[in-house]
């Protein structure tokens, strides 16, 4: 992928804002939603919701650690669109019955480790490790599910909804792909020693130890709703593919690193990888809930009204 | 800003009348644009050197300016009364510390009774052009309603910030709610139980927040920069200080010293980066911690830029306003607005009754308030498109006998505006009574003089906080800073003691 010009993109992205309110809630197709599909895609829904709220904290730590004024006002939009992106599928599970009330939907136990380990140390996390992680999580959760619900739901209003969230997220990986690009300029060695460095960052290890069983833990929840495997897999695969199209994308340390980590995932024979992972995905799934602290308050601000 | 959140519009604006017939008024020695602190304080001393031949031309019905307009709830000035005042008028009846508005434009009223001064005053008089008449030697000032007053010497004291400005927001005409901005405050609109937007986090909007939070069902406000805030040590003034100032002046007096020399000290954290700024930067967090226990609200309002570079806010009652209940702050960026309010890229629709602009005042880094037209018909707004330049801050080449107040580069940042105003005024008082004691037709600063003195000032200005990296209404879209005086008010005092002769071209009568 070519280098985008980022004030131009900036501009792109100021230009096409879009609201909850430009689209029609009670149109009609909410009746198009099965029985039978209805359990399963409430969890999928939740699933996918709570993905958008954790990629939007993501990029609200990158937009404080932006190294220029333009991507920072770039992730601080994107914050907001991820944001704009889960209240948008919180309509409409609430469009199709899925809220008890005005409640948030619970995030899986691994989601949840995940946003205590955003809101303690994402903050602190290097602007390109995140900017390495949050393209993959994109084109592999976010593409694959989004494709997915648009292949098995039949609601028109979940369709519009997904065309406008797939317009924003094209733009979200033409930048992450371009910021990798950019990271990937320079001398690997220093590079190299810096991701070194950071490995043994104890934030990064923890955030580690979060997203390795998340990633696990999504591809089962996806595979119960009837994904097939594979499907993710290619998404992931299409990560590989981009990001490693320019001698820059390949040069960065971290790329190489979360592409390594993709082969190990997709490879279920790989038993180095997976049953220390999935042991620690099934160890989670122990963790009771009461024991962690309560959930930061920037979740409370997520809201299926058009309204305020 | 030190003194108070700048001045905007007339409270009671002079009525723009089609002017018919031109009336002449005969030339006074010093003509003054505005009846706020400057052309108040400018006229007093003038006065007190024998000079009384005076005329000040005031937009409004009435005197006060900054004090006058901005009388939005919770105004207040944010540097103590007995600084924010003049050395030549003290006041022993503060009430508090940090006195409110309505406080301060009576102390300025009862300084025009005191000085005697409402006869220079010609209210409702709005200025719409200044120029030189280079073959009488005398300055033309042509107002909405017809009048030209004229004066040997003329002297800008119409404010650096007294013209209200709204956001560039898309859509902003479409909004059918209630508007409101902070230099405009609509006292007959009820804000109890309306849902209430308020733009912005200024210095202004700080002071109306908590005020408005008590009145307002729902009280949303729009941050786009947070700024850092600090602790104001403000205090009923107790009677025995009052009693004690006013048997012995001179108590008053090394209380305003003291204080004088506390907010020097405060240079050395504002305007250059040292170890006391980090020490105020810590003074902040510590502010924000002791009064915001969530992390994810402390974070929104945690400030990504060195302290100083943009100005800094005292309040101790905005963020636990923030916290009420029927308070939310909102830090997504704005995108649009719509008939019933305001769009935020996370997607929701913000609707009010009411939306209240505390965006500031259009700051005239290359403008001019109205046209000035100097020798040889040159325009002061085409020169100063690049950014104002001024000699001193005081005198511009080009312009003779005319005299700024709070020119380029007179802006504090750590003191009071009250005492760079009077170094300013001691320096006029001296040009006017050079041009009387010469007999002189024309006193106009050397072009070499302007020049080398703002090369100085912009490299003194390059090292800083001013300059280092955030965007503020200090600095031109170029970044050049028009705005702030890079040292002591004990350094711009200095400058200004003397006016020094061969930096002048002199032209007698």
């Amino acid at each position: 992928m070519a280098m985008i010009d980022l004030d131009k993109m900036l501009a792109k992205v100021k230009s096409t804002q879009w609201s909850l309110s430009d689209i029609d809630w009670d149109a009609p197709g909410a009746d198009l939603i099965t029985e039978e599909q209805w359990p399963k895609l409430k969890d999928f829904m939740t699933d996918l919701m709570w993905i958008e709220h954790v990629g939007a904290r993501a990029f609200a730590a990158m937009a404080k650690k932006a190294p220029t004024d333009t991507l920072r006002e770039i992730y601080t939009y994107f914050h907001a669109e991820e944001q704009r992106h889960a209240n948008v599928e919180m309509a409409l599970m609430k469009r199709w019955g899925m809220l008890d009330g005005d409640e948030l939907p619970e995030p899986n136990i691994n989601l949840r480790l995940i946003i205590e380990w955003l809101d303690r140390h994402s903050d602190e996390v290097p602007v390109y490790v995140l900017g390495t992680v949050v393209p993959m999580l994109e084109i592999a959760l976010d593409g694959a599910l989004c494709k997915f619900l648009l292949d098995t739901v039949d609601d028109p209003v979940c369709h519009q909804a997904f065309e406008k969230i797939n317009d924003d997220e094209s733009r979200h990986l033409g930048v992450g792909f371009s910021v990798m690009e950019m990271q990937g300029h320079g001398a690997t060695y220093i590079k190299t020693v810096e991701m070194a460095a950071q490995i043994a960052n104890p934030r990064v290890i923890l955030g580690i130890a979060s997203y390795f069983p998340l990633l696990n833990k999504m591809r089962d929840n996806v595979v119960a709703m009837g994904l097939s495997e594979e499907k993710l897999y290619a998404c992931m695969e299409k990560f590989e593919k981009i990001g490693g199209r320019t001698r820059e994308g390949r040069s960065n340390p971290w790329f190489q690193i979360i592409k390594f980590h993709s082969r190990w995932m997709v490879d279920r024979n790989n038993k180095f990888y997976h049953v220390p992972v999935d042991a620690l995905v099934k160890a989670t799934s122990y963790i009771p809930r009461k024991l962690l602290p309560a959930v930061p308050s920037w979740v409370k601000e997520l809201t299926y009204e058009p309204t305020a | 800003m030190t003194n108070a959140t700048p001045s905007r519009k007339p409270k009671t604006p002079a009525k723009k009348t089609p002017a018919t017939s031109v009336k002449k008024h005969k030339p006074a020695t010093v003509l003054i644009v505005g009846a706020g602190f400057a052309g108040l304080g400018t006229a007093i001393r003038l006065q007190q050197a024998g000079i009384k031949d005076i005329v000040i031309l005031e937009r409004a019905g009435e005197v006060g300016g900054t004090w006058r307009d901005n009388n939005y709830p919770g105004a207040a000035c944010d540097i103590p009364s007995n600084l924010y005042s003049y050395s030549f008028d003290q006041n022993p009846d503060w009430s508090r510390s940090f006195s409110g508005s309505e406080e301060i434009l009576g102390y300025i009223k009862a300084m025009v009774k005191r000085f005697d001064l409402e006869k220079y005053i010609r209210f409702n008089q709005n200025v719409s052009d200044l120029a030189f008449d280079e073959d009488q030697g005398i300055w033309n000032a042509t107002t909405d309603q017809g009048d030209v007053f004229s004066g040997r010497a003329a002297v800008m004291a119409q404010g650096p910030l007294s013209n209200a400005s709204f956001p560039d927001i898309s859509g902003i005409e479409k909004y059918q709610g209630h508007k409101v901005h902070s230099a405009a405050w609509d006292h007959d609109y009820d804000f109890r139980g309306k849902k209430v937007g308020v733009i912005g986090t200024g210095a202004s909007a700080i002071q109306i927040i908590p005020e408005l939070v008590k009145d307002a069902s729902k009280l949303t406000v729009f941050q786009r920069t947070p700024a850092w805030v600090v602790p104001r040590p403000d205090f009923d003034t107790p009677d025995w200080q009052k009693a004690l100032f006013r048997k012995v002046p001179a108590s008053q007096s090394a209380l305003r010293k003291g204080l004088y020399l506390a907010h020097e000290s405060m240079a050395l954290a504002v305007i250059w980066n040292s170890p006391m700024t980090r020490l105020a930067e810590r003074l902040g967090r510590w502010h924000l911690k002791r009064q915001v226990k969530d992390r994810w609200l402390r974070r929104q309002l945690t400030p990504d830029y060195r302290i100083g570079c943009k100005r800094i806010l005292v309040s101790n009652d905005y963020y636990p306003a923030l916290q009420q209940p029927n308070c939310k702050l909102i830090t997504w960026p704005i995108t649009r607005m719509s008939e019933n309010g305001i769009l935020t890229a996370e997607g929701i629709e913000h609707q009010f009754d009411c939306i209240v602009f505390a965006t500031g005042f259009d700051v005239g880094h290359s403008g001019t308030p109205f046209p000035v037209r100097g020798a040889g018909g040159r325009k002061l707004d085409e020169e100063w498109k690049r950014g104002a330049q001024a000699y001193k801050s005081i005198n511009v080449a080009g312009y003779p006998n005319l005299f700024l107040t709070f020119g380029p580069n007179s802006g504090p940042g750590h003191n009071s505006a009250l005492v760079y105003m009077e170094s300013q005024i001691d320096y006029i008082v001296k040009g006017v009574k050079t041009i009387l004691d010469k007999n002189l037709k024309t006193l106009s600063v050397r072009g070499e003089a302007q020049d080398e003195y703002n090369s100085k000032i912009q490299k003194r200005l390059a090292k800083t906080n001013w300059n280092s990296g955030c965007k503020s209404w200090y600095l031109t879209e170029d970044g050049v800073n028009a705005t702030m005086y890079p040292g002591f008010a004990t350094q711009y005092a200095r400058q200004m003691a003397s006016l020094e002769l061969k930096d002048y071209e002199l032209i007698p009568a």
